[in-house]
């Protein structure tokens, strides 16, 4: 496989269908359709063929030699003069065992979506070329190690996603687009002046011994990197550092949603459609963990072990105030999208542990977290295709009614709830272990545990309301589900079970790097080497 | 002065000779075809590329020309450098593209029989805005921002067919005379107490201590209110959302490039060259501690991208909206030059250079709009991004781009003035800077919604640009893509044109 | 020159100054305000030839003769604009030529 660029073919295999798209025609749209089907499933496929080629035992994080499928070349330069040193921007792309989970969940994900997409009706053209660019934004977060390409890549997703919920979303869709906008766009600045902070601080030396800025995120993550007087140094004594730290963890945290950030996300979910609600909810939430894992932590170790308190006190805000909030849901659909606030709390918890069950655990939470609650906002879509309502207390019994799909229904909700036997049960049992282990979080560790139990109860209650009891007449004629949601459920519930069953599936990928990545936190600066 | 200087002190001057050859050809063409207007614009078109070519053939050359005094002889009216030629290629290619522009405009075409007198003024414009940014004489420092306002007051309302028109004119000339009287009072001042008008000159006495620095500071905020007018920085603003609006809108685009480009060019050239007593290695100025100078940008520079930010949220005409969005982007550039760095010059060359880009384009479109739907308010916009794929996402794309997200070539100016901030450690000055731009957002993608999202009352109209006008819309948006991805040239070329003769 | 101080002159330019910033300001009517213009730049122009005067250089006095040739185009284009407006609106009343707002 050595030489193929593998990433850049994943990354980029959907800009290919965008321009297919392109030129054909908006009355082709079967066509339009199956194009994307076909290029999310050969997504798909790439990202699998890449996990049957993954090493697991290359430890990633902040030694280059041990990324795997790595491409880089000189991207950007220009040759410096006594004021402004040389600009050198590399494209640098690489995996390692934090990001391999987060590109299949992204593959996965994505194609389910466009399976879901199907009833789209409104300008399709428009809506899969701005899905197929959306998915190359998403992939080329997870795969990007060059802090400039990660920011372009963050920001491309911005546009497509505020079309995307703006012209197919609900009835309130122009304002939950713009919020969404303002909000991410917001938290964003601030990550693009941490970012040239950076830039301006660290170097990294070139192969003919001259010594450069960069935007290289690993050669960040070495002290010696650092010049002494640099703005964010970690030798520098100021507490800019540190309000770097806030800034960029501000930026990430917006896109979590972490409370107080996190008014966005019902709106954006309630008004999108239910493939975007999908993506939404399945992989852009975890971009802002997934950043914090790749960014922050190895960055600022220092301040990360300063704050970690803080963070997993936001985590258990995140949980109890999520699952208090969807107790109080009528909404279905608002409902799923504050659990959803609830379970990222989970990651933040398990991350804020550093410790090697904790952030294994936030990691396959990430992973779980995506298929669980794909699969809730599919159930959810499913419903509202036929009845066109989401309040809870308009349906009953529909179990009767639609029995596959109640089989589907009862394993994402148990699944979500964290039942044994269910993927959550088993991150959720890691992110406990890791975050009780540790003294200074044992106390917000046990209050967090609350979360579990209001898990149960909204979803339980839920699954009363809507599913059991005694049918309502209204909705005696609705339909179980098609082929296509066949298809759409299946594979999501076979790696639920799966990973409930045989965790160590995906945990075996994550292992190492984040062992690596908890040693380096934990140790400071100080290299890690074993 | 002898005969001989001033024979090399033309040479120096080749592009402005051009343009005013240009401008002399014109007007006699327009006399003898008095009949038949259609060739102007290709004689027009002619002069510009003539004039192109001496502007790249300047490049790299420097010299100071027209000395005043024969003791003086290396300081004179003008000076020549890379820097100054990167400003006149930037006017030079904004003022092709308006060729084109008014080629198309339905405004300009009403006019035809006034055809020569437009593009003689034009040329007018340009050929002020190429001696604004050379000029290192207080003299010629005055003379040719008049030349540049006289022309630009007669074309402002050239087209004579409305009201506002006339209106947009007078407001334009009524700031523009304060303005520049103000100005005049503090070249006076400037001149009583060093005895000089040349830049040069008067950077070398004013390191003596018995200069008045109170009377001193006085003439030169009445100078920089001068300056200020031209690139329209708050507080000196007032006239730009009237005149923007009220002027045909090829006119609008071209003040809102070129003309703001001249004043940049001059204000950097007058602070540098005035008051820097040397550049360090590091890139950073030794400014004359006349008085605060960091601040008094600084200050000018938020006032003026938060008002202008602020008061384009409630527009709906969208040339008013551009022409508030401008004045927001002479903010940025002022921030730029708050640095008073090398790096914060380079900074600016490279954003303007975008800018010229986007906002062209973004006016281009207005303009197409314009015409077939009669209308440059947001409303009348709803649904028109699916009757007008073409025109709607090329909107998008500039739009995009001035609200400086990647990856459009606006992020790359943004990436650098921010870059500088940081570099020079005004962490606040960043904060404001990019909150600022997060305001932005929410009036450049209000465009959008009206375009996309918001559903039509009436059935939109369908507007089909003929191929010259596809042509020209890609010819403004493949760059502002492409350099967004890979902007080495633009960088390599600002790098090389940022450094004043003398410092 | 030798009898009269040179803070007589600058004095009464810069009286002149200030009569003409507050016509520009106060005066409604448009020819008014173009003659408080003329005002200002006269005032420019006498400083400009009592320091030329003062210094014994020339510069001053040339830059004059420019200055004094563009205040009559300026007025000249200023005129046409009031002329243009009064054909529209009968009136040169400032106040009164606002389309635009905020």
């Amino acid at each position: 496989m050595a030489g193929f660029p593998i990433l850049s073919l994943v990354t980029f295999l959907p800009v290919l269908g965008m321009i297919i798209i392109m030129f054909l025609k908006k009355e082709q749209a079967l066509t339009i359709k199956y194009t994307t089907l076909l290029i999310t499933g050969i997504q798909l496929v790439v990202a699998v063929v890449m996990l049957l080629n993954f090493n697991y035992n290359a430890q990633g994080v902040f030694q280059q030699s041990s990324f795997q499928f790595i491409e880089k070349f000189r991207w950007i330069q220009v040759p410096g003069v006594s004021w402004l040193g040389t600009v050198k921007i590399d494209y640098f792309l690489g995996v390692d065992g934090i990001s391999m989970p987060m590109i299949l969940l992204t593959a996965i994900v994505s194609f389910i979506a466009t399976l879901s997409s199907w009833n789209i009706e409104k300008s399709i053209k428009g809506y899969f070329a701005l899905f197929l660019l959306l998915d190359t934004g998403m992939m080329g977060v997870f795969v990007s190690l060059d802090f400039f390409l990660f920011y372009i890549f963050w920001e491309l997703m911005l546009l497509p996603m505020y079309f995307l919920i703006g012209i197919w979303g609900g009835p309130r869709k122009e304002y939950a687009a713009i919020k969404f906008f303002i909000y991410t766009l917001f938290g964003s600045v601030f990550m693009l002046l941490v970012m040239i902070g950076l830039y301006f601080s660290a170097f990294e030396t070139l192969a003919d011994g001259t010594k450069v800025h960069t935007f290289n995120l690993l050669a960040m993550m070495d002290p010696s990197n650092f010049s002494a007087n640099g703005i964010l140094s970690p030798f520098n004594p100021s507490n800019l550092r540190f309000i770097a730290y806030i800034a960029l963890f501000v930026g990430f945290a917006i896109k979590i949603p972490m409370f107080p950030f996190h008014t966005w996300l019902p709106d954006a979910h309630v008004e999108a459609p239910t493939p975007i609600s999908v993506i939404l909810a399945g992989v852009l939430l975890k971009m802002g963990t997934y950043g914090i894992l790749r960014i922050s932590y190895p960055i600022f170790p220092d301040i990360t072990k300063q704050l970690m308190w803080w963070i997993a006190l936001f985590g258990m805000i995140n949980i109890l105030y999520g699952a208090f909030v969807a107790l109080a849901q009528k909404d279905f659909k608002k409902l799923i999208a504050y659990s959803s606030v609830s379970h990222m709390g989970y990651v933040l918890l398990g991350m804020a542990s550093l410790t090697t069950a904790g952030i294994s655990g936030a990691v396959f939470q990430m992973f779980n977290h995506g298929t669980i609650t794909a699969m809730l906002f599919l159930i959810v879509g499913v419903i509202y295709d036929r009845a066109h309502t989401r309040g809870l207390d308009e349906f009953g019994g529909l179990a009767v009614q639609m029995p596959i799909y109640a089989g589907f229904v009862t394993v994402a909700f148990f699944a979500a709830i964290g039942l044994p036997s269910m993927s959550g049960f088993v991150s959720e049992a890691l992110v406990f272990v890791g975050s009780f282990s540790v003294e200074g979080i044992r106390v917000l560790s046990i209050l967090s545990s609350l979360g579990i139990l209001l898990g149960a109860g909204y979803m339980l209650w839920t699954l009363q309301r809507v599913y059991l009891g005694k049918l309502n007449e209204k909705w005696a004629n609705l339909k179980d589900l098609d082929v296509r949601e066949y298809l759409m459920f299946v594979p999501l519930s076979i790696i639920v079970i799966f990973l409930g069953v045989y965790p160590s599936g995906m945990l075996n990928i994550m292992t190492t790097s984040v062992n690596t990545l908890v040693n380096l936190v934990n140790n400071g600066f100080a290299k890690v080497l074993f | 002065m002898d005969v001989s200087n001033i024979i090399e002190s033309l040479k120096l001057i080749k592009p402005e000779i051009a343009v005013s050859a240009s401008l002399i050809l014109v007007l006699i063409f327009d006399l003898i075809f008095h009949k038949d207007k259609k060739l102007i614009p290709y004689v027009a078109l002619l002069g510009l590329f003539a004039t192109g070519y001496f502007v790249i053939h300047q490049f790299g050359t420097t010299g100071f020309g027209f000395a005043t005094k024969s003791t003086f002889k290396a300081f004179g009216m003008v000076t020549v450098d890379s820097f100054g030629t990167f400003f006149k290629l930037l006017i030079l290619i904004s003022a092709v593209l308006v060729l084109f522009f008014s080629s198309f405009s339905d405004e300009i075409k009403k006019t035809t029989d006034r055809l020569g007198e437009y593009y003689v003024l034009i040329f007018g414009m340009i050929l002020g805005m190429f001696l604004m940014v050379s000029a290192t004489d207080f003299l010629l420092i005055y003379l040719s921002m008049e030349l540049l306002s006289l022309s630009s007051y007669v074309l402002a309302g050239f087209t004579k067919l409305r009201d506002r028109n006339s209106e947009a004119s007078l407001k334009y000339v009524i700031y523009g005379s304060v303005s520049s009287g103000l100005m005049l009072f503090g070249i006076s001042i400037i001149y009583g107490l060093t005895g000089s008008t040349n830049l040069y000159v008067i950077n070398s006495l004013i390191q003596s201590p018995q200069i008045n620095v109170l009377a001193l500071s006085f003439a030169l905020i009445l100078v920089m209110a001068g300056m200020g007018f031209k690139i329209s920085a708050a507080p000196f603003h007032f006239w730009t959302p009237d005149v923007y609006e009220g002027s045909p809108i090829t006119i609008t685009a071209f003040l809102s490039v070129a003309s703001k480009a001249a004043g940049f060019g001059l204000l950097i050239r007058f602070i540098k060259t005035g008051f820097a007593a040397m550049t360090l290695n590091n890139g950073y100025w030794m400014l004359n501690p006349i008085f605060d100078w960091k601040l008094i940008i600084v200050i000018l520079a938020i006032l003026t991208m938060t008002l202008g930010n602020f008061s384009a949220l409630w527009q709906n005409n969208l040339k008013r909206m551009l022409a508030y969005s401008s004045i927001a982007h002479a903010g940025y550039l002022l921030l730029g030059l708050a640095v008073f760095s090398n790096q914060g010059i380079a900074a600016i060359l490279i954003y303007f250079f975008v800018y010229m880009l986007m906002n062209l384009g973004a006016f281009l479109i207005v303009m197409l709009i314009a015409d077939k739907l009669g209308s440059e308010d947001v409303d009348d916009y709803d649904g028109l991004g699916y009757t007008s794929p073409f025109l709607g996402i090329s909107l998008a794309v500039f739009l995009v781009s001035l609200t400086g997200l990647p990856p459009t070539a606006g992020f790359i100016g943004k990436l650098y003035i921010f870059s500088a901030l940081i570099d020079a450690k005004m962490f606040v000055v960043a904060v404001i800077g990019v909150l600022n731009s997060v305001v932005s957002l929410y009036y450049y993608i209000r465009v959008l919604k009206h375009m996309y999202l918001v559903k039509p009352k009436i059935q939109p109209v369908e507007i089909i640009p003929g191929l010259s006008q596809k042509f020209l819309v890609l010819l403004l948006v493949v760059p502002v893509l492409f350099f967004g991805i890979y902007f080495s040239p633009i960088v390599e070329l600002a790098k090389n044109c940022v450094v004043l003769l003398g410092f | 020159m030798n009898n009269i101080p040179i803070e007589y002159y600058l004095i009464l330019s810069a009286l002149m100054f200030a009569v003409g910033i507050t016509g520009v300001l106060i005066r409604r009517n448009a020819i008014v305000v173009f003659m408080s213009i003329e005002l200002m730049l006269n005032s420019a122009n006498l400083s400009l030839v009592t320091f030329s005067s003062y210094l014994g250089n020339s510069i001053g006095q040339i830059f004059v003769f420019f200055v004094m040739t563009v205040a009559a185009a300026e007025a000249a284009v200023g005129l046409a604009i009031i002329i243009a407006i009064f054909r529209n609106k009968l009136n040169v009343n400032i106040d009164e030529i606002n389309i635009f707002k905020w």
